[in-house]
């Protein structure tokens, strides 16, 4: 029964941003600084901007600061390159490391409280993947505030927003996209705590909607993350990129799966199997645990198949160890006191004098909706949709190709998100407002899903299509994947998708019924898993967080971005963008550094 | 192995289509481990989907999920069940939503509502002092930074907002410490104004130095340390 559904009330901004984190709200300073004046609406489903999962960010920002007499930006851009498993855009590594410095100073003089040296500067502590000249010895290079860099970030952007007086639609979700001629002319949107439809018509809409692997078992991202934006994206017919990239990191504690930093081996924490050995020396010599982040992932699982992990008692997981006794006190005190307070408070370990307990735990994924460089997204390989826009996680433009290294994605936050916020104010200057009245099937799609979800009817149950959702794609397409294991979850997830539209609603509430929302996240995450299952088997190769079992090596017949589009359920039709090699083209000293490397540290 | 426990929770449900609020016995069976998030889910899960509550990152980081449990406010994605147990000494609790705002449902509340007072506080440098002669960052240091890096820790999770002994009329603990972070950066140079606000009608003197906030904080931050400061006018220090 349609009927029941309307919109309600109709905003008319200029800009609609959706996702107010750390890449948005960027996005929105940038504009307010250049076109000041600006209307913004930005939606976010959490309570308020501060709580956005950039918040709980632990390490660092990757910057080279040009005046500085050992790093240098060329070393920043060779890890990138090096890191992403040679298929990051080398455009856009330039850019963004390039700009790392400025947007540093620009957060600094905007009150991050950054953590500093005797000499009052910002200071800087080395990450897994940064190193000196190309590669010889780690750098210090992450500008971090504490081990809550993010939170430094989000609180920041977040006074800035309120400054620049954006307006915020808090626990608001954004329920798909409008267009008019070609263009994104804004969207719908459903406010959780009034159970009202709003349609915000804008003359650009960026979406930054951030992380999107709640699909797995064991996630580091907050119960928000599941993979709107994506599904919106694949509704509205436009592609996703290299999505079968999700970077597990190697240390999620044990149970809740929350993330304890790389900061952790940054100040000097070994990775440890059952018998006491630092098994990371035997796997890559120089970098050892600061080795990249899907390597030391492989390790850690390696190490678990062949024998030599543990398994916890309370959550029945198999972990490996992670040593910080050795640590000086001091420093567990000062710089990593946020982390050591999670395993006491999550686990009851003390990590000054007990081993921690830690598996690989999916954390980001590198692939996304793909961009330009200026943030405009595509429609295949080359078009771009007038008036919509992506950054942050959200979007792959690419910085990370395959793999992200630690510290580059708060770093791609805070460059993207201004490089985007500078070409939608280019864009306002000659764009026309968006029609008077709303598209003629303007809300339809999102009517639909939810009487579908009031009126469905079975024994099918949330909880229970959740966690087999979780199971599959931790175990069919986490860090290892075969052929076999992902044909398998492609049909599971047929299955999956089936069963849930049989879950009966307990609640006929349109106001706060968090039954509904759910519903509604589950499909989104059951439509982001197909894409990820499917691009994952089409690529025949291993490369960076993308570990196919069955073809362990990188191969050059795949050096190109995965592009995927869904129109109905299951049928995903791939196609390929272009790697971007400029750096390597342009030649010069450095040109052999960027071309098709060995990764290997 | 944890031990596993037989679990109460008395929770206070408001439904607002009906204006309706009771409270509602849920028991449930659960290892020591779990955390009081993990038991609103496998409340969801397995008896009642209709349960509302918040959460976000799970990991005391975002602040979302602050709730009185046995009567204390604090963050229920780092209150683990064994510790509950030790702390109450008791296995039957009682579970309310915080009360620094409006009720949206069950034990989700409008925290936007609570919010307001932050931003009255102003969480941002109001105006900046000049750039370092040599450029770049603004150069403060750690001694300076660590009179007050404490207080920017904060979340605002409203858990010292819903403890505090003065409920009316005041910004509230939170929303203070926003201020005097910004009085204590030396980056901020409005600092009249900044004390017009921490020194106003809302401000300082509505603190009756009950120490609650500081009591309560999950980020264990005495904020109750940074009021009195302020109270003494003792904030800027040189260093």
């Amino acid at each position: 029964m349609t009927s029941r559904f309307k919109i309600d009330s109709v905003l008319r901004p200029d800009v609609l941003i959706v996702g107010a984190g750390g890449a948005g709200l960027r996005c929105a300073a940038a504009i307010c600084e250049k076109r000041p004046g600006t209307s913004i609406v930005a939606l976010t489903k959490v309570h308020s901007p501060q709580k956005s999962h950039t918040s709980t960010a632990q390490g660092g920002v990757a910057a080279v600061d040009p005046k500085d007499p050992i790093d240098k930006v060329v070393y920043h851009m060779f890890d990138t390159w090096k890191g992403s498993d040679c298929s990051a855009d080398q455009n856009i590594i330039r850019q963004v490391c390039e700009s790392a410095w400025s947007q540093i100073v620009w957060l600094e003089r905007r009150g991050m409280h950054f953590s500093r040296t005797e000499g009052g500067r910002i200071a800087k502590r080395p990450f897994g993947g940064h190193m000196l000249d190309f590669g010889r010895v780690k750098a210090f290079r992450a500008c971090y505030e504490a081990d809550r860099t993010g939170k430094g970030i989000m609180d920041t952007l977040w006074g800035e927003a309120l400054k620049n007086e954006v307006s915020f639609l808090n626990q608001t979700l954004a329920t798909e996209l409008l267009f008019h001629e070609g263009r994104c002319i804004g969207a719908i949107a459903f406010m959780e705590a009034s159970g009202k439809f709003v349609a915000i018509l804008a003359k650009a809409t960026v979406m930054a909607t951030g992380g999107k692997t709640r699909m797995y078992q064991v996630s580091t991202n907050c119960k928000q993350n599941t993979g709107d934006g994506l599904a919106l994206i694949l509704e509205a017919g436009l592609p996703v990129m290299d999505v079968e990239a999700v970077q597990f990191h190697p240390t999620g504690i044990v149970g809740p799966g929350i993330l304890a930093s790389e900061a952790l081996r940054g100040e000097g924490a070994i990775l440890r199997n059952a018998e006491g050995e630092p098994f990371m020396a035997r796997y890559a010599p120089t970098a050892k645990d600061l080795a990249p982040r899907d390597l030391v992932s492989r390790c850690i699982m390696k190490e678990i198949q062949e024998g030599r992990g543990c398994m916890h008692g309370d959550h029945k997981l198999p972990h490996v160890w992670l040593d910080l006794k050795h640590i000086p006190e001091h420093v567990h005190r000062t710089k990593i006191q946020e982390v050591c307070g999670f395993f006491k408070k999550f686990v009851n370990v003390d990590p000054q004098c007990e081993l921690c307990p830690v598996t690989p735990t999916a954390h980001y994924q590198m692939g996304g909706a793909p961009t330009n460089p200026v943030g405009e997204i595509h429609t295949n390989a080359t078009e771009t949709v007038p008036g919509l826009y992506a950054c942050g996680e959200f979007a792959a433009a690419s910085l990370h190709g395959h793999n992200r290294l630690g510290t580059n994605s708060l770093l791609e936050l805070i460059t993207m998100g201004k490089v985007v916020g500078e070409q939608v104010t280019q864009y306002l200057s000659d764009a026309d407002p968006p029609p008077r009245s709303l598209p003629q099937d303007a809300g339809a799609l999102i009517f639909s899903q939810f009487s579908a979800y009031f009126a469905a009817k079975g024994k099918e149950n949330y909880a229970r299509i959740r966690n087999e959702l979780r199971q599959i794609m931790m175990e069919n397409v986490g860090v290892f994947r075969t052929a076999e294991g992902l044909q398998t979850a492609v049909s599971v997830l047929t299955e999956l998708k089936s069963r849930a539209g049989q879950m009966p609603m307990h609640s006929q509430s349109l106001t706060m019924n968090q039954e509904l929302i759910q519903f509604w996240e589950l499909n989104h995450l059951l439509d982001v898993s197909m894409v990820i299952a499917q691009s994952a088997l089409a690529r025949k190769e291993s490369r960076g967080g993308h570990y196919r079992e069955d073809y362990p090596e990188r191969n050059p017949e795949f050096h190109y971005h995965t592009l995927a589009f869904m129109t109905e359920y299951g049928k995903v039709t791939l196609d390929r963008r272009p790697i971007d090699m400029s750096i390597h083209e342009a030649g010069g000293v450095n040109a052999e550094k960027f071309g098709i490397i060995e990764r290997k540290y | 192995m944890s031990r596993e426990y037989d679990i109460t929770l008395k929770v206070n449900r408001y439904d607002p289509d009906a204006g309706r609020s009771w409270v509602q016995s849920y028991e449930l069976r659960a290892g020591g481990i779990l955390r009081f998030v993990d038991l609103f889910r496998k409340v969801n899960d397995e008896q009642d989907a209709t349960l509302a509550w918040s959460s976000s990152c799970e990991h005391a980081q975002c602040g979302t999920c602050g709730m009185k449990i046995n009567g204390k406010p604090l963050l229920t994605c780092e209150l683990l069940v064994e510790r509950a147990v030790e702390i109450f000494q008791t296995q039957v609790f009682e579970v309310e939503p915080l009360t620094v705002a409006p009720l949206i449902r069950d034990l989700v509340v409008d925290l936007e509502k609570a919010y307001e007072r932050v931003h009255e506080a102003k969480p941002y440098i109001m105006a900046p002092a000049p750039t370092h002669p040599e450029g770049d960052e603004y150069r403060v240091s750690p001694q300076r930074l660590n009179q007050y890096v404490e207080a920017t820790r904060c979340i605002n999770c409203f858990c010292c907002a819903t403890a505090c002994v003065t409920q009316k009329n005041y910004l509230g603990p939170n929303a203070v410490l926003v201020n005097i972070v910004r009085v204590m950066d030396p980056r901020e140079t409005a600092k009249e104004e900044r004390l017009k606000v921490l020194y106003g009608e809302t401000g300082s003197p509505r603190c009756r130095t009950a120490r609650a906030c500081s009591y309560v904080c999950p980020k264990e931050i005495d904020i109750a340390h940074f009021i009195a400061l302020a109270k003494e006018g003792a904030l800027s220090q040189d260093v």
